[in-house]
């Protein structure tokens, strides 16, 4: 399933690189991340626990990036797998100068599988659901610090 | 697959509902029909500590008239819709929509006030309930606040509902005199979730559209009224071109994600020819209505 969407972040972009390329600001502003562990150069092993209404799960996998061109792209692959099933995904970023702000374009490929297939008709929108979150929260965090 | 392991609290009454979702807040779960809950448990996608089951709290079990409102309580079977005669002179678009609803077995079961917690973007009553305006009743131990349907959906399954609030109501407007409803839906099978979902309602007034209600299921992340829609219908004096202005316009405005049972541009597509079958038929209804028939 592929989504694809397009955001803006109130700030340059090189603010927005820097702040991208800190994993731990990425992990907190990441939808139910809860752990962070670097295994690796550019590899780590993520806790992630999502709960969407009643179906909720601690998923543990690895996250890798996999391509970073500062300051215009960069590439993350997740692998991650609970009792329900696995997902896997991978997302690309790029960013584009826009002087004051930064248009963020952004896709995914999203696979799931185990019970969590029965769901996939929903898998895009709340993909989508939590991309809104995960930029809003990069866009408070930018203004914050500019502040 | 078994579930995993609960603990299970079936109180009596509202208030022990409401103080047992206070103490585990996020890590509890109501349990209404279970027809959505159950499946979710045995697959272990859900995995409450407490399931908090309210099937043994009569007071949440009336569904009457007040005021102009149609107050449906947390306990009430989707079967009820279409069992009472009085649901139709009501609201006659849920006893439209409610026969899409999966299957008797799981309509004897499944309550109305759960189909809309559950939020499923493709369900049938959480369109009905935008299309009508319809209220929701949270409850918590902090207190009650209505939700107006638009703001209540958030996402895919998800709501504005607190995790210490109980959905106790659900309040529909009743239609006024010269409205006629109409709800179509495509599916693989009957009894599917709508691959497309549409729910309309026109005002008739001197042989043309005064007003206009259009909201679509299956065709987004939440259900959507779409104003524009609605607008073209009451702007065109002939009947035949508003439905053409207001089926191009959901075509234009409606990004369904496709998936496995139908592509994106299918739902579009499916949004734009129900919703010709639906004006039409509610234009029917609404003119047999003002005419002194029941429709
Ligand atoms: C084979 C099958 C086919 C189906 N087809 C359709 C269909 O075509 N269209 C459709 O719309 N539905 C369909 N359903 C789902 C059915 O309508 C469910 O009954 C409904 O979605 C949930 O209602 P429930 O009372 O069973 O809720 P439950 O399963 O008990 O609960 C569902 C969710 O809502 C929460 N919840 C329930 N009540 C409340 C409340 N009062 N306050 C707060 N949270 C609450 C629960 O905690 C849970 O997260 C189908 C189900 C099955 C098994």
């Amino acid at each position: 399933m592929k989504i694809e969407g397009t955001e803006t972040l109130h700030a340059p972009r090189d603010r927005v690189w820097a702040l991208l390329d800190d994993p731990q600001a990425l992990a907190s502003c990441t939808p139910g991340m809860q752990e962070l562990r670097p295994t690796g150069p550019d590899e780590f092993e993520a806790v992630l626990s999502i709960g969407i209404a009643a179906v909720r799960g601690t998923y543990k996998g690895k996250l890798r990036i996999t391509e970073r061109t500062p300051p215009e792209r960069y590439a993350v692959q997740v692998e991650g797998s609970s009792g329900a099933g696995f997902v896997r995904a991978v997302g690309v970023l790029e960013l584009e100068d826009q002087g004051a702000q930064t248009g963020v374009r952004w896709s995914g490929e999203v696979q799931v599988g185990g019970a969590l297939t029965l769901g996939s008709r929903m898998i895009p929108g709340i993909a989508r659901m939590l991309a809104g979150q995960f930029f809003q929260c990069l866009d408070r965090k930018l203004q914050e610090g500019s502040a | 697959m078994k579930p995993p392991v609960f603990d299970y609290q079936d109180p009596a009454s509202v208030e022990e509902a409401l103080e047992l979702l206070a103490r585990h807040g996020a890590a509890a779960k109501v349990l209404a029909g279970g027809q959505s809950l159950m499946p979710l448990l045995n697959l272990r996608l859900a995995r409450p500590e407490v399931v908090v089951d309210i099937n043994r709290i009569d007071a949440l079990d009336y569904l009457t008239e007040e005021s102009g409102w149609l107050r449906v309580g947390a306990r009430v079977r989707q079967r009820r819709l279409e069992r009472e005669a009085e649901v139709r002179r009501m609201v006659p678009l849920l006893t439209e929509a409610v026969r899409f609803v999966g299957h008797p077995q799981i309509r004897n079961r499944g309550t109305v006030c759960g189909s809309l917690a559950h939020a499923d973007p493709a369900a049938e009553l959480p369109a009905v309930a935008v299309a009508v305006g319809a209220r929701l009743v949270a409850r918590s131990r902090s207190g009650v606040r209505e939700i107006p349907a638009e703001e209540f959906f958030t996402g895919p399954l998800t709501t504005a509902l607190r995790p210490d609030e109980l959905l106790a109501e659900a309040r529909f407007p009743c239609t006024g005199p010269d409205w006629g409803w109409a709800f179509l839906e495509v599916s693989n099978r009957h009894g599917d979730y709508a691959l497309c979902a549409v729910a309309a309602g026109v005002r008739a007034g001197d042989g043309r559209i005064q007003d206009a209600r259009l909201a679509y299921a299956g065709a987004g992340p939440v259900p959507v009224r779409l104003r524009e829609a609605e607008a073209a219908l009451v702007e065109h004096s002939d009947l035949e071109e508003g439905i053409r202005a207001a089926s191009a316009e959901a075509r234009r405005v409606l990004q369904p994600d496709g998936d496995l049972h139908a592509s994106s541009e299918f739902r579009r597509h499916l949004a734009a020819v129900l919703t010709a079958r639906t004006v039409r038929l509610a234009w029917t209804r609404a003119r047999t209505r003002s005419g002194g028939a029941h429709a």
